[in-house]
């Protein structure tokens, strides 16, 4: 019951933002309209974990730093491939690398899966069924030894400290 | 005033980077290649579109909702491009010519190996 109130008032505070108008009417209509949304995708909820405030507060600072870095990282990503997209004629090597990670909980992969696919040259396409490997499409394989090893240790390190 | 100009300019960066993004989608050779520019250049241009909303017309109804719509799109647009290629690397996408690696189809190979056909 407390975890249905929890993730309610976390919806309607969605739900004010995507209406565009934040107001205590609003907030009352969408904590009415959430559980009616929460029931029939429980499976996707978190029910049974354990969560504490502390720790929340806690992985702030080190969240902000993780902002920070997926910012640059997406600006530079966004510089590469615009400069192989305007090259007169089109001169790429990719490829699908293995990449071990470290990450075991179910978000902190999600999280190290979605910054891989928003930085340079690189795109997350599948997990293995151990959840230890990601399969990473790189525009530049020719050495996909360097490319797991950048992304182990400038990311993963981020994501380590942000969301586990 | 300020604030006006310097909305146009944002708006123009983004439908710039758009561009560029459309422009990779015809050029570049497969469909993974593609998603790069579709998932990293779309990104940075449809939110730059919706920064230069907020810019315009400030804290009202309209910009809350363009920035909660840029939020979305960073947060899903990869999930995206993730569930695309997967399922056109097991529908039997190959790689383009170039490509140097294939690490992915070696694994599913090994997992369960292709029918031999007779």
């Amino acid at each position: 019951m407390k975890r249905y109130i929890a993730y309610s008032a976390i919806l309607a505070l969605v739900w004010c933002f995507v209406h565009g108008t934040i107001s205590v009417n609003n907030f009352i209509l969408g904590l009415i309209i959430a559980p009616f949304i929460i029931r029939p995708f429980k499976f996707l909820f978190p029910f049974d974990l354990e969560f504490s405030f502390g720790n929340a507060i806690k992985k702030i600072p080190a969240q902000i730093k993780f902002l920070y870095v997926l910012i640059v990282e997406i600006i530079k990503a966004n510089i590469m491939v615009a400069k192989i997209v305007l090259q007169p004629k089109i001169d790429i090597k990719p490829g699908i690398i293995a990449v071990p990670i470290d990450s075991k909980t179910d978000i902190g992969i999600t999280a190290i899966a979605n910054t891989i696919t928003l930085t340079p040259g690189t795109l997350t396409i599948d997990v293995s069924d151990d959840k230890s490997i990601l399969y990473v499409h790189a525009i530049d394989a020719t050495d996909p030894e360097g490319v797991a090893q950048s992304i182990r240790e400038d990311l993963e390190k981020y994501t380590m400290e942000a969301f586990e | 005033m300020a604030l006006e100009i310097l909305s146009n300019a944002v708006l123009i960066l983004g439908l710039f980077f758009v561009f560029l993004a459309m422009l990779g989608l015809a050029r570049l050779p497969d469909v993974y290649n593609r998603l790069h520019t579709t998932t990293k250049i779309g990104t940075l241009g449809a939110f730059s579109v919706m920064l230069s909303i907020l810019l315009k017309v400030g804290f009202s109804p309209m910009g809350v909702k363009a920035i909660t719509v840029a939020l979305f799109i960073l947060i899903t647009s990869p999930v995206a491009a993730h569930m695309i290629s997967r399922a056109a690397h097991r529908h039997g996408v190959g790689l383009c010519r170039e490509s140097v690696i294939d690490e992915y189809g070696k694994a599913c190979n090994a997992a369960c190996p292709p029918p031999e056909e007779d």
